[in-house]
């Protein structure tokens, strides 16, 4: 049996790493001979039959393909429909789980238990989701660790490293930016940053629309009609985007599927740097979030580590050097760094101190006795950053003589407007009659390692107490019956 | 400095769940009315201009464009993943002006 697994369960790919019995960690490629298993999942319309990896990415028709589920892992209803079926998000990622599952055990052994990482900013929803897939998929998951940290284990492991390390983590979907101290074995986080959509399909899609800006000049036509073509056209900008990251220049061809003619693409990585300027400038502002956050200078990093397919480009290597003044680092092969890291956070995720992701708060109206200002806002509980486990208090007062029923709203985002944070969760308290307004309620927050959040609310006067932990509903969210049914059914099923 | 509990469905009179919170903001809450009196950034009605968006007015001093600009991030980068669409759609839209704002007056990268 394999007992410290780790995966990287990927926008764009997804690989799972065991710790070998020297200590350290290894790749284990699936059936079909590859490092990295690609995040899609492709139906069969005629076997019964789930492809997930490069046969279902080049192979299967759109509409029965599914790509980049990761970024719907946090949106309560979304569902994918093939044949009269409705699938959740944690059911599409549950079939990529269960070919890692299937396909590793072979060589690795049996796989039960796992770690499995996520981007800094999944919120707790998509935490939720994550480990339902992979208990849908046959694993228990030991812990969540975000995919930054995981990287910075493998980096401190591998090289050896102390100090203080920014992990700059650009993957297929998701920028992760973290900043950590190493001292040997111990890693204490300082704080993670995280940006959603913003990843290298991104500028895959800025480079398809100047593919498409090509074709129509020099043909009159469009480059492509369906999604099928559409999807081979994307493939050829990612292969592009790839060859830019040696090349100064690339050139193609490419025709549309209406015989208008085969139009030559001429790219430079001057270009194509241009093109994707603003998405770059975008995580220029994360790094500096991070770095505010952690109340930090650029001089006071030892070490910028670069992680995720999209730091091979060049243009993010030097606008990091310059930003830091020292070349940023890279640890072996910055897409499997995180399923490696993964497998030696299983082992060693006591000596690692991680920190809350998000603030965690209720509304309230809060009175200036300054300003004589009233306002809506959120009351943060658990500020971002508190060090891992946590439970902290805050005391508030009830807004009315005779309230019966006390409801505290969970809310999670460090915004003091009220607006910009979500209402994750509502927690309600019978107390007794004929009281007068101002009564002490306490709110307790409690935030567990596998980032998830529980709420306390304790009446002071009448001593009633009642806990809750965060429940999310919507037609993508599975209940506890479905999870064990669907579970079932997706065991027996024909994965490849 | 007092803090007064105040849930949603409270302020509204009615008992909401949990996973309604949201929409209820959207359909005429005390949020909405909250948002109503908050300066520039609110979704009231979206101004054209990237500087309307972000609230940069000619004569701020260029460490106060910095600031506010960073806030904005903060503030938009953490609603592009808000469990309420609205707020998402509007957040990309902001990024942008955000992005565009720092590069007129702090040069490209």
């Amino acid at each position: 049996m394999a007992e410290y697994v780790g995966i990287d369960l990927g926008t764009t790919l997804s690989g799972l790493a065991y710790l070998k019995p020297d200590g350290n960690p290894e790749i284990v490629p699936n059936a079909d001979g590859e490092r990295l298993t690609h995040s899609v999942v492709f139906f069969d319309s005629h076997e019964d039959v789930k492809l997930v990896g490069s046969a279902a990415r080049d192979g299967g028709e759109p509409d029965r393909t599914i790509f980049q589920i990761k970024r719907f892992m946090d949106d309560p209803e979304h569902l994918v429909e093939i044949d009269g079926k409705k699938w959740t998000p944690a059911e599409i990622s549950a079939l990529i789980l269960s070919k890692l599952k299937r396909d590793c055990s072979k060589i690795c052994g049996d796989i039960t238990e796992v770690v499995i990482t996520v981007p800094a900013n999944f919120n707790e929803l998509a935490r939720k989701s994550t480990i339902a897939a992979a208990e849908m998929a046959g694993m228990k998951v030991k812990r969540l660790v975000n995919e930054p940290t995981a990287a910075a284990v493998y980096y401190a492991h591998s090289q050896g490293v102390k100090g203080r390390i920014l992990v700059f983590d650009l993957g297929g979907g998701t920028l992760d930016t973290t900043i950590l101290d190493v001292e040997g074995d111990n890693i204490k986080i300082l704080t993670s940053e995280g940006a959603r959509h913003l990843g290298g399909s991104n500028f895959d899609d800025i480079l398809l629309n100047a593919y498409e800006e090509q074709y129509k000049k020099q043909t009159g036509a469009a480059l492509y009609s369906d999604e099928r073509h559409r999807r081979r056209v994307l493939q050829a900008t990612e292969d592009a985007k790839k060859m830019l990251s040696k090349l100064q220049r690339v050139n193609d061809t490419v025709a549309n599927d209406q015989n208008s003619g085969i139009a030559r693409i001429d790219l430079s990585r001057d270009h194509f740097e241009k093109l994707i300027r603003h998405m770059l400038t975008r995580t220029i502002f994360l790094v500096e979030q991070a770095l505010d956050s952690a109340k930090l200078k650029t001089s006071d990093i030892d070490h910028v580590v670069l992680v995720g397919g999209s730091t091979r480009i060049p243009k993010v290597k030097s606008m990091l050097e310059k930003m830091f003044g020292k070349v940023p680092k890279s640890c072996g092969n910055v897409d499997e760094c995180v399923a490696l890291g993964a497998a030696l956070f299983a082992k060693k995720s006591s000596r690692i101190q991680e920190v809350c992701n998000a603030s965690y708060g209720t509304l309230a109206m809060v009175y200036n006795a300054k300003t004589k200002e009233e306002k809506l806002m959120n009351s943060i509980v658990i500020p971002k950053n508190t060090p891992i486990p946590c439970s902290r208090t805050q005391v508030y007062q009830t807004s009315e003589d005779n309230e019966r029923v006390i409801e505290v709203d969970i809310t999670q985002g460090e915004d003091e407007d009220a607006k910009f944070v979500d209402v994750i969760g509502r927690l309600t308290l019978d107390v007794p009659p004929n009281r007068p307004k101002g009564c002490e309620v306490a709110v307790t927050f409690s935030y567990d390692e596998n980032q998830r959040v529980r709420a306390l609310v304790v009446d002071k006067q009448s001593g009633r107490s009642k806990e809750v932990a965060v429940t999310y509903k919507g037609a993508g969210v599975l209940s506890e019956e479905e999870l064990k049914r669907r579970s079932q059914h997706l065991r027996a099923m024909r994965i490849e | 400095m007092f803090k007064i509990l105040k849930s949603l469905s409270k302020s509204l009179g009615g008992s909401k769940p949990a996973a309604e919170a949201k929409s209820t903001a959207k359909e005429g809450s005390l949020l909405d009315k909250v948002n109503k009196s908050a300066p520039a950034t609110a979704n009231v009605e979206p101004p054209k201009s990237p500087e309307d968006l972000c609230g940069i007015t000619p004569k701020m001093p260029k460490e106060e464009i910095k600031a506010q600009l960073k806030m904005l991030f903060r503030r938009y980068n953490r609603s592009a993943s808000s469990l309420d669409a609205k707020l998402r759609g509007e957040a990309d839209q902001m990024l942008d002006a955000i992005v565009q704002m720092r590069e007129k007056h702090f040069g490209e990268i």
